[in-house]
């Protein structure tokens, strides 16, 4: 709490540089640095994250995304993963597809 | 807000709104609303072999929630003004949480919600 | 530990701030890790993160955020790291 008090008295300004109190704020710390986001449907993406909303809606810029699909081999039943690769300059994301965020270079 | 007043600012711009169906259609924004829902002008599908239907289509008004992403003129966006916008959409959007969470801690204590003995409100932590 | 008498879901999920958690999403995928924090849509900020998936580790990230929809649910894990 007395973070909190901190904050307060630092004033809105402030209140956009400090701390991860809340999970929103890893986020807004990742903006201008390159994200890696989980989709649904077995999506990747990689890119430089220009904006954001609560909703996870997102602009990202110089984005490779990266669809992988299952296929069952009908002769040996075993499982064959394919990647299929796009590279897309500037993007919008809408976020109710969205699983996981993360800045790619301290992960994976 | 953030969104809706960037795309409002690409009206006019021709853009690539994927749908959650996979579905690509290029087209001129024409109008967007709170929700994103947007429509579209001389609407042309990017894979109409997979999507005849679609040929005649000019023309069309999208629901925002089927879409997936919309492929954007990288020229006509101004990033930084976007990463600023973003950061003060931050804090706005934490200031009215706390606005919001202090009032329903003063309802409670009011007794405001009626019943509920010893039970407490499930507030997001501010 | 004995529990307080009568406590809510989220007096829980407070007290595993900090802690080793298991998070279980809608799709089966599990991830590990210490919970650094959350927020009223269930919104996750993870540190040290596992991905497991079919109970494989499939992946580590630094630091995860979850969006809220997706967790099924929040488990408090036995296992120190």
């Amino acid at each position: 709490m007395a973070a909190t008090a901190a904050l307060e008295a630092a004033g809105d300004h402030q209140l956009a540089e400090i701390t991860v109190e809340e999970p929103l704020d890893l986020v807004r710390l990742c903006i201008d640095e390159k994200i890696y986001v989980k989709m649904r449907n077995d999506r990747e993406l990689t890119g430089v994250l220009y904006a954001y909303d609560q909703h996870l809606n997102m602009i990202l810029g110089g984005v490779v995304e990266v669809i992988t699909v299952t296929e069952i081999d009908p002769e040996t039943y075993e499982e064959i993963y394919k990647e299929t690769k796009r590279e897309i300059p500037m993007l919008f994301v809408r976020g109710d597809g969205v699983i996981l965020i993360s800045p790619p270079t301290r992960g994976s | 807000m953030l969104f809706y007043s960037f795309f409002k600012s690409l009206i006019g711009k021709e853009i690539v709104v994927e749908l959650k169906n996979d579905m690509s259609l290029l087209g001129t924004l024409d109008s967007v609303d709170q929700y994103l829902n947007m429509k579209l002008l001389n609407v042309e599908v990017t894979d109409a072999e997979k999507f005849p239907h679609m040929l005649a289509v000019r023309n069309i008004f999208i629901r925002g929630s089927v879409i997936r992403y919309v492929h954007l003129p990288a020229d006509e966006v101004d990033v930084e003004l976007l990463q600023d916008a973003s950061r003060r959409d931050a804090a706005q959007a934490k200031a009215s949480a706390k606005v919001q969470a202090s009032q329903a801690k003063s309802q409670q204590q009011k007794g405001g919600h009626g019943g509920g003995g010893g039970e407490r409100a499930v507030v997001p932590a501010s | 530990m004995a529990a307080p008498a009568r406590t809510n879901p989220s007096d829980f999920l407070k007290e595993l701030s900090g802690r080793p958690v298991v998070v279980k999403l809608n799709s089966g995928v599990d991830y590990r890790g210490l919970l650094s924090c959350l927020d009223g849509y269930m919104n996750i900020a993870l540190e040290q993160t596992e991905e497991y998936v079919n109970g494989q580790l499939k992946k580590k990230y630094g630091d995860a955020f979850i969006r809220g929809n997706n967790v099924l649910y929040i488990s408090g894990s036995k296992t120190k790291k």
